[in-house]
């Protein structure tokens, strides 16, 4: 039995999955997200070990045709030009042109089609990769790389999601996986409240409050199903591995050449935010732009943040290689469909999941790749189409998983982890 | 009041003759006797644990039935008690108690709104209902068919007028949502996905169940000429068309009763449609003669709609005893049976045949021996869930646990000290709360308990409340039934300046008391009574009077570790 008042930190360790040297405690390797403290032989071992997922949501649907496949001179094609990248024979549009300088670390799916037309149905359906209905709750990605990879040596909580307007734990995404594999999400990257510890509680006071609580609860837990005690210690621990991360949300630590290259606007921020956390080590990092539904004045919507995508995306891209993050961190950027080619009464394009695009690159993927295209004037997929099932695949074998093998377990109820019909993409993999 | 017909009376008679073992005749059975035989034959071969010990049982009665943990006193009081039936007693006397009806307005809040937001003529509408006990049935047609000239139950428009709101451009009127939290809250049935096509995966949810309710909330609109929730109907004359999106073809529908029947629509001459007619000086929006909510209200909360009965009757069943027998709680259909089916069809059917009076319901399943039974595993064999072998945790309410911490640390206390000490330095001023606690804005008073009146006296506590609720809350729209634990609410209860004022010392409360008693494990006896309900094991004491004692020079900071490490452990967050 424990001594009530044994220094917290000290059992702590012996708690945690500690890597080699730095048995110092689990505060050291989190301190790697700001320019790059983190030791190299430790560095060494997390790449090769720990693999991980950063995922750009576009919600309300991108354009395409304002972004990954332009169509200039065509009579759905807008009046943006196309520029050439570093692939050669491939464009994208003028309204990204540091991406287009990186075109040859990444890769593009060209020939997404999918079913739902709708928001709200819809973007469940392609962040759960839309399997098969089998009457469960899927979970959201983050949810599911959670589970199936758990978070990593850094112990920080797998699946955070870095969102505009307000944070909190949402739980839902989890599906039938259980509320803990649900998202920690940071309202404006801020931490959440409560984070730091007050005057009023001395560093002591605090170590003694857990080890009592702990205590209480191995009584409980002796006595009782082990899963709702499990939950309530869980966000315990959470908060205590925050607790030692409060830095990696100070913004006044960053360097101010990372801030200009990202960007000040909100997805700057969010994603240099992202870049910092995959470093010290979350395992699936969502970040969550609003606002691309341009039913209405399509194009000057798209030109103000196309180029604001672009910066920040091209940043992280060329940070991620600088750090050699590259192969084992897997990037998304994708949204719940594309937009029409038709041009509406509105100076505005609609929902169009007939025939989008999503990019991808990272570990697993093969870069310079761009899989199928569209007629020329984008109405439809001209090479063959690709559901999001097919690109879960593709992920979870990016990600060292083989998707066709392996099964959540709901209760006693097993359930693929992507769509039964579906395949990876092959040329899409390493 | 609907009266029992003999006709009931003779379906009951026959219908329990059914359940017993075939060849033995005996009177009716009390339900809970019932209950517990179908629960032990459903279980077979798993052994049942044994009943609870008096302080597992005292703490689920007082939370199940009066939203709040016991009070040292209490607790100690039901320990000491050595009267044959008290358990019995225990519950009865709650059930009758002021704070049952406070507990079950707060339980139906949360489960009809759903954190959507607070209304106090709402609020009024459920605890006068819970007072009186209204019978389900009236309780839900006042908010389906809200009723504005009756002060009592005008409130209950609130469900409606909660929901018939914009949330901006992107978020329009949800009309669909409302139609479908209809069929969830009141029949057990989400219809979501039968708004655009029969369901792909429930033969029996079709799509004009759907569309058939739906048109009757799209008739409805949120009346701007009076200050208290309102709505009102426009005129319909006609069916409303709809089409698969899988199909060409269209149907037609007029309203159609959840668990009954379509509705013929009744048309009139023009100029003869309103029973009261719109009257454009006070804005007044007219009274048709036809009544689509009135026809739903009558259809669907009645003893004669089993869907509605079975409804209430999973709820509640799931409220007492952690589980409903129907999972989840609006997804009753034949192709999702229930975990005992028989046993199901008897709570619906005798909750109807006693005019759905809750209380009662409430006290049959108290006097189970499957809502006594322990929650505590023996041996490393974990029974099955849907056996209730062994009783199954449940989670507290934001309301629940509120309660729960200021009776647990004494804050209550120490408020009535000090609101006593500033009584007695002023004899001329007259104490705070009167006998009944009007609110200011009614004419018919609300009864509010003397825990309510204590808090409503207080900013500090009513801010607590409020943040308590906040914090440990669902997000608006997601239904509270899954124990679901948040970094949130831990750094809340980690850091945030008022919960440490309520473990740290402060004159009348529990760290104040335990500071002045001498023997240790005198504290530790009282520390456990008065924070989890229960004496500590022998291991706890052990464990708890070395630290107290280790740490003589800082008593009050240990005190109040201690409380903490009490508060914040899962046997206090959970209802066990």
């Amino acid at each position: 039995m424990k001594h009530a008042h044994c220094n917290t930190s000290a059992h702590q360790v012996s708690r945690r999955r500690v890597l080699g040297t730095m048995a110092g405690g689990a505060a050291g390797l989190s301190l790697g997200a700001l320019g790059g403290i983190v030791h190299p032989a430790v560095g060494e071992q997390l790449k090769q070990k720990e693999k991980q997922v950063v995922l750009l949501w576009l919600d309300g649907g991108m354009s395409q045709l304002e972004s990954w496949d332009p169509k200039p001179g065509t009579p759905y094609g807008g009046p943006f030009r196309s520029i050439s990248t570093a692939l050669p024979g491939v464009h994208v549009s003028e309204l990204m042109p540091q991406t287009a300088k990186l075109m040859d670390r990444i890769s593009l799916v060209r020939s997404m089609k999918t079913e739902d037309p709708n928001h709200s149905s819809g973007v469940p359906k392609i962040l759960r990769g839309h399997p098969k209905n089998r009457g469960v709750t899927y979970p959201y990605m983050g949810s599911a790389v959670a589970k199936l990879m758990g978070p990593t040596a850094s112990n920080l909580p797998p699946y955070v999601w870095i969102k505009p307007g307000s944070g909190g734990f949402i739980s839902k995404y989890a599906g039938f996986l259980g509320a803990k594999y649900g998202a920690l999400a940071l309202g404006d990257g801020k931490p959440p409240e409560n984070l730091v510890r007050p005057e009023s509680i001395s560093e002591r006071n605090a170590n003694e409050r857990r080890n009592l609580q702990q205590l209480l609860n191995e009584r409980y837990a002796a006595r009782h199903r082990p899963d709702w005690n499990e939950a309530n210690s869980y966000v315990y621990d959470v908060a205590d591995t925050l607790m030692k991360n409060t830095k990696l949300f100070d913004e006044s630590l960053l360097p101010d050449r990372d801030r200009q290259r990202y960007g000040t606007h909100d997805f700057g921020r969010h994603t240099l935010l992202a870049r910092n956390l995959l470093e010290a080590g979350v395992r699936f990092v969502q970040v969550t732009s609003y606002g691309w539904d341009t039913h209405g004045d399509n194009f000057n919507a798209h030109a103000s943040r196309v180029p604001k995508v672009d910066q920040a995306y091209s940043a992280l891209i060329e940070d991620l290689y600088d750090r050699g993050m590259m192969d084992h961190v897997l990037v998304i950027m994708m949204a719940e469909f594309g937009r029409t080619p038709r041009v509406n009464g509105s100076v505005g394009r609609d929902h169009w999941p007939n025939a989008w695009s999503m990019a991808t690159a990272g570990t697993g993927i093969k870069p310079g790749v761009v899989v199928g295209r569209t007629l020329d004037d984008g109405t439809d997929v001209a090479t063959e189409p690709y559901d999001i099932g097919a690109m879960f695949h593709t992920w979870y074998h990016a990600l060292g998983i083989d998707s066709k093998e392996v099964e959540f377990m709901n209760g006693t109820q097993p359930l693929p982890v992507a769509h039964d019909d579906m395949e990876p993409i092959r040329e899409l993999l390493v | 009041m609907r009266l029992l017909r003999a006709a009931d009376l003779c379906c009951i008679f026959l219908t329990i003759l059914a359940v017993l073992p075939r060849g033995e005749l005996q009177a009716a059975e009390p339900l809970h006797v019932q209950i517990d035989r179908l629960i032990e034959a459903a279980a077979g071969e798993v052994p049942l644990a044994p009943r609870s010990g008096d302080a597992e049982f005292v703490r689920r009665a007082y939370l199940d039935l009066a939203g709040r943990i016991p009070t040292a006193a209490e607790t100690r009081r039901f320990l000491e008690d050595s009267a044959a039936d008290k358990r019995a007693q225990l519950t009865a006397g709650l059930l009758q108690s002021p704070e049952h009806p406070r507990r079950m307005e707060e339980l139906f809040h949360a489960m009809l709104m759903e954190r959507r937001g607070e209304n106090e003529e709402w609020s009024k509408f459920l605890r006068l209902a819970f007072e009186q006990n209204l019978p389900w049935h009236r309780v839900a047609a006042a908010v389906l068919n809200p009723d504005a000239d009756s002060e009592q139950l005008r409130g209950a428009a609130y469900f409606l007028t909660g929901r018939l709101v914009s949330e901006g451009a992107m978020a329009p009127v949800d009309v669909p949502g409302l139609t479908r939290d209809v069929g969830r809250l009141f029949a057990g049935i989400d219809l979501q996905c039968a708004q655009c096509h029969d369901h792909l995966t429930i033969p029996h949810y079709h799509q004009q169940h759907f569309q058939g309710l739906n048109l009757i909330f799209e008739n409805v609109k949120t009346r701007r000429d009076v200050k208290f929730p309102a709505v009102a109907e426009s005129v319909m004359k006609e069916k409303k068309e709809f089409k698969s999106v899988f199909g060409t073809e269209a149907s037609f529908t007029g309203p159609v009763v959840p668990g009954g029947e379509e509705v013929a629509i009744m048309t009139f001459e023009k100029g003869e449609e309103f029973a009261v007619p719109p009257d454009s000086k006070t804005r007044f929006p007219g009274k048709p003669k036809f009544s689509p909510l009135s026809e739903l209200a009558g259809g669907l909360a009645s003893p004669e709609n089993s869907l509605f009965a079975r409804n209430i009757a999973n709820r509640l069943w799931f409220v007492m005893l952690g589980r409903g027998l129907v999972e989840p709680l609006d997804l009753i259909h034949a192709d999702n049976p229930a975990s005992h089916p028989e046993l199901l069809d008897l709570l619906a059917r005798e909750l109807a045949a006693h005019d759905y009076d809750i209380r009662w319901f409430l006290q049959e399943l108290a006097l189970t021996e499957t809502w006594q039974r322990t929650s505590v595993l023996a041996g490393r064999e974990t029974p099955p869930l849907t056996s209730y072998a062994v009783a199954l945790e449940k989670r507290i309410s934001p309301e629940q646990l509120f309660w729960s911490l200021g009776v647990a640390t004494g804050e209550f206390d120490a408020l009535r000290a000090e609101r006593d000490a500033k009584a007695e330095g002023k004899p001329e001023a007259k104490p705070k709360q009167p006998a009944a606690a009007e609110e200011q804005t009614a004419e018919i008073p609300v009864p509010r308990s003397e825990l309510e009146q204590l808090v409503a006296g207080s900013t500090s506590l009513k801010t607590l409340q409020k943040t308590v609720i906040d914090t440990f809350a669902n997000p608006a729209k997601e239904p509270e039934v899954d124990f679901a634990p948040t970094v949130k609410a831990a750094l809340y209860l980690m850091h945030d300046e008022a919960v440490q004022k309520l473990v740290s010392r402060r004159k009348g409360n529990l760290v104040d008391r335990l500071a002045g008693m001498e023997e240790t494990a005198a504290v530790v006896d009282e520390l456990f009574l008065s924070v989890l309900s229960r004496l500590p094991s022998a291991e706890e004491k052990t464990a708890l009077v070395s630290y107290l004692d280790e740490n003589t020079d800082r008593r009050d900071d240990a005190l109040s570790n201690t409380v903490w490490a009490l508060l914040t452990s899962t046997g206090f967050v959970v209802n066990h």
